[in-house]
């Protein structure tokens, strides 16, 4: 963690959880919203947070989000506990998705969520090792 | 045709939808639209402040709305969401709108009327995202 962390919090997130889905990544944002982060800066993180939480809750067991804001950046880093993801190349092409019929029906499965998190974040990794999880990091610059 | 700005009150007659929630809200001035099924495609596309039309009645366009500072919810095609929820939204000031027609047409009805689309985020890089905050907060 970086030593300049003026705060840091660890959220818990449930796989298959779709009644508390999103709660983490609202929290989130109020607390951005709260210490006076710039709009842009404040929907830019939350949009990732809520891709990656949704992510968590629709494909792993489990996972925890952690989150900190320096006096330069946010950094955010999602571990999960699941099945991985098969092949990270097309997870990242927009518009290709492995959401099943259910969960389109609930709204998921636009084949936007890692590229959404790429797009919104100044810097953005991913790795993931198959029927073990996903280690996701990436970070908003303040200025 | 020059984009303008609507009371949602004038958007619930246009569309001759009907108001789920308290008529109080829809004093609410509306100057971007935006029409998906998908969550994710509306946190990627749609403008932050924007009036939602959807067909998906589930708690994720709650959250998606708390997230992007969206101004108010159409369900299209005579979906209905559960009172749970139009709880939650009156509670959270969330402005609910039903309408029967399809997304399409009510999206044209709107833009007909001249509502428009708007820019996401990530078209907007200059900073002037941060210069919608009056129009996301009433």
């Amino acid at each position: 963690m970086d030593q300049q962390t003026t705060f840091s919090q660890s959220f818990p997130i449930k796989g298959g959880d779709f009644v508390n889905a999103g709660t983490v990544s609202v929290k989130i944002k109020n607390i951005l919203k709260d210490i006076g982060v710039k709009p842009d800066i404040v929907y830019r993180i939350s949009i990732c947070c809520y891709e990656a939480e949704m992510n968590i809750v629709m494909y792993a067991d489990e996972g925890i989000l952690d989150f900190s804001i320096t006096p330069e950046n946010i950094i955010v880093d999602v571990n999960d506990k699941g099945k991985g993801i098969e092949n990270l190349e097309l997870a990242l092409q927009e518009g290709y998705s492995t959401a099943t019929e259910r969960m389109r029906e609930m709204g998921f499965g636009a084949g936007m969520g890692l590229p959404n998190i790429k797009k919104n974040a100044d810097e953005f990794s991913i790795e993931s090792e198959l029927s073990k999880g996903t280690k996701l990091h990436f970070k908003v610059y303040l200025n | 045709m020059k984009n303008v700005n609507m009371l949602l009150n004038k958007i619930k007659e246009l569309i001759g939808g009907k108001s789920l929630t308290s008529d109080i809200l829809l004093g609410r001035e509306i100057v971007y639209c935006f029409g998906a099924d998908l969550m994710s495609d509306v946190l990627r596309f749609a403008r932050t402040g924007s009036l939602l039309l959807t067909g998906l009645t589930n708690n994720q366009v709650l959250q998606v709305s708390e997230i992007l500072d969206l101004k108010g919810i159409i369900f299209v095609r005579g979906k209905i969401p559960d009172s749970g929820l139009i709880e939650e939204a009156e509670r959270r000031k969330l402005p609910l709108l039903a309408s029967d027609k399809l997304m399409f047409d009510t999206c044209g009805i709107l833009y007909s009327n001249g509502l428009k689309g708007g820019k996401s985020l990530l078209e907007v890089k200059d900073g002037s995202a941060n210069n919608i905050q009056p129009v996301v907060s009433d």
